[in-house]
Formats: structure tokens, sequence, C-alpha cells
């Protein structure tokens, strides 16, 4: 009697457009954050001079926020593709931490569904599946997909949007519209906080990047920052775990 | 119409991107890190962004400084959309008072 059987394919599929739904339902709010993030880039992107098809491959391709504002912030024509590549590296790493933690999760799955799946794992996307996994005792990938989907087309198309609006606005250091560019960073490294001490290798690449800003032409400053910083964070953490 | 160093640019950085999302889970899920290597890569984000905003924290300009002062205050009890604005009035009106 098939009609009994609780796992018929049609009842599968069923079962699985609802967790899809579910995903997407409990990502929205996020979704909705995204918005004025996706807009800013996407006018500031289009003031670098990128052009209206560039924004969305760009963001499209990479879906990495962190790593795009540092991009457009570091643009130039033409661009200086190594130091824009090695930034996105850099900005980009916590993901191998992020991915190592899903992996036990991800186990009973083929790679020709995990591999595409992670490259939309972004850290709502993470957070909203592990804390589901978690609740539920078992990763649910529609439910992931579902949530990563809807958070991907808002960000593609918001930036994209963004890019179309950018040009309207104009010469933006008038009106002070450039400090929207710092603004944007303050808050992203506000949801990375996790007190004073452990921002203190911030610090040293705050001190370090503006003074071979000052000091040092080029772009050298970021490479120098970054790398500063990482050496403390190395030394202070051996301190704490004394 | 794409120009040709900047499509370069874009697919080198999504891949650079992607591979950090798979690498991870390839790489990654039967390693512990020391506290160390944790301590590092925790570290990585905000030391590269803070670094490619750095040049905002030398300017030669008190307009600029007091915004950014302002700006920085706004993002560490706000959400986005009010200290961007926040920042963008501090420095329009910081500018067209001290210049």
């Amino acid at each position: 009697m098939t009609t009994l059987d609780p796992c018929t394919p049609a009842d599968a599929l069923v079962r699985r457009r609802r967790e899809v739904v579910r995903g997407l339902a409990d990502a929205l709010p996020v979704m909705l954050g995204f918005v004025p993030f996706a807009l800013l880039l996407g006018a500031q992107a289009a003031q670098k001079g990128f052009h209206l098809a560039e924004v969305p491959l760009m963001t499209g391709l990479n879906f990495g926020g962190g790593s795009e504002f540092a991009a457009v912030g570091l643009w130039s024509s033409p661009p200086h593709v190594l130091l824009i590549v090695a930034v996105a590296l850099l900005v980009n790493c916590r993901h191998l931490l992020m991915g190592a933690v899903l992996a036990p999760y991800l186990r009973d799955l083929p790679r020709r569904r995990t591999l595409p799946a992670l490259f939309l794992m972004c850290d709502e996307s993470w957070a909203l599946g592990l804390a589901d996994a978690q609740r539920r005792a078992s990763f649910s990938l529609p439910y992931y997909m579902g949530a990563s989907l809807g958070l991907y087309a808002t960000w593609v198309a918001f930036t994209a949007l963004g890019a179309g609006l950018g040009p309207v606005m104009g010469d933006v250091t008038v009106y002070g519209f450039d400090m929207a560019f710092p603004a944007v960073f303050l808050v992203l490294l506000r949801g990375m906080w996790k007190g004073a001490r452990a921002a203190r290798p911030w610090l040293v690449s705050l001190l370090v990047a503006g003074a071979t800003y000052l000091f040092v032409p080029g772009a050298w400053y970021v490479a120098a920052g970054a790398l500063s910083g990482l050496v403390a964070a190395w030394f202070w953490a051996e301190d704490a775990s004394r | 119409m794409i120009d040709p160093t900047t499509l370069l640019t874009i697919v080198l950085m999504a891949l650079a991107t992607y591979l950090t999302r798979i690498g991870g889970y390839l790489w990654l899920r039967n390693a512990t890190l020391g506290p160390r290597a944790a301590a590092v890569l925790e570290a990585t984000p905000g030391c590269v962004l803070i670094s490619v905003i750095a040049p905002h924290f030398v300017s030669d300009r008190p307009a600029d400084l007091a915004a950014l002062a302002i700006t920085l205050v706004a993002a560490t009890r706000l959400s986005l959309l009010p200290t961007v604005l926040i920042g963008i009035v501090a420095a329009a009106g910081l500018r067209h008072l001290l210049g």
C-alpha cells in the first residue's frame, strides 16, 4: 500500500519544499537587514567607476559583504589585482572556521551537494543553519538552502539597484557621503566585537596602518596593518593561555 | 560593458572567497586548531577591516576627525542606517563649519 507509506517521493518533495519555505521565513528579517548595506555597497561601487553590470557580477560571484566593501574602498583604475584578492582572502578567512564547525553536520551528504551549498555560506546563513541543526539534532539542507538563497538573491538584487541609483547621487564627498564608508566598517567591526581584550590586535592594526599610510606611498598600509595585528594576536594568544 | 582587468579581479577575488568557504569543510574538519592559530584566525577579519579604514583616522582635516569620532560613537550603539546617516550629516556639517 504505497499510499500509507510515509516516505513516498511526493511526500519527500512536499517536506523538502516546506523546509525551504521555513528557511526562507527565518531568513526574512536578515534579508531586510541586508538591504541598506547592499544599496550602499552598490552606490559606492558605482562612484568608484564600476559599470552597472560589474556590481552584480562581483556580489553574485563573491557574495561576501566585508570583502566587497574592502575591494570597493581600495578600488583604483586599473585595480590592484593582488591587493584586492589578498584582502578578500584575509577578510573571509573566518569562513575556514565556520566550514570546519559545519563539517560534522554535512558528513552524510555527498560533495556534489555540499560544495555548491557552501558557495552560499555567509555569517548569517551559517548561523541559521547551525542553530537549526543543533535544535533538531540534524542538519536540514533544504532549510539552509532556503535561507541562503533568500539572502543571496537579496544581496545581489539590492547591490545592483544601489549601483543603478549611485550615479544619481553625484559626487558624494561634497555632502559628507564619503563618511558612509568608515561608518559601514565601524558597524561591521562592532558586530565582530568580543571585548576589549580580543580587540587589542585591531588597535595595533589601526596604528600601524595609519602610520604606514602617512609615510609609505601606495596601498601598503592594508598589508602592514593587517599583518602587524595578526602578529600581535599570535603573541597575545599565548599570553591568555597561561 | 565589463572591463577585462575588472573581470579578472572579480573572478580571482571570488575564487579566493570560495576557497575559504570550502577550505574548512574539506581540510580542517579533522584538524584541531591550537589556541594561537584560532586566536589569529579570529582576529584576522577585524584587523583587515580596520586597516582599510585607517587613512580616515589619520586625516589632516579636523572636521573629518571630529566627524569620524561622532560616527565611531554612533556605531557602538546604533544600527547601520542611523550610523551612516549620522556620519554623513556630521561630516557635511563639520566640514561646513570648520572647513
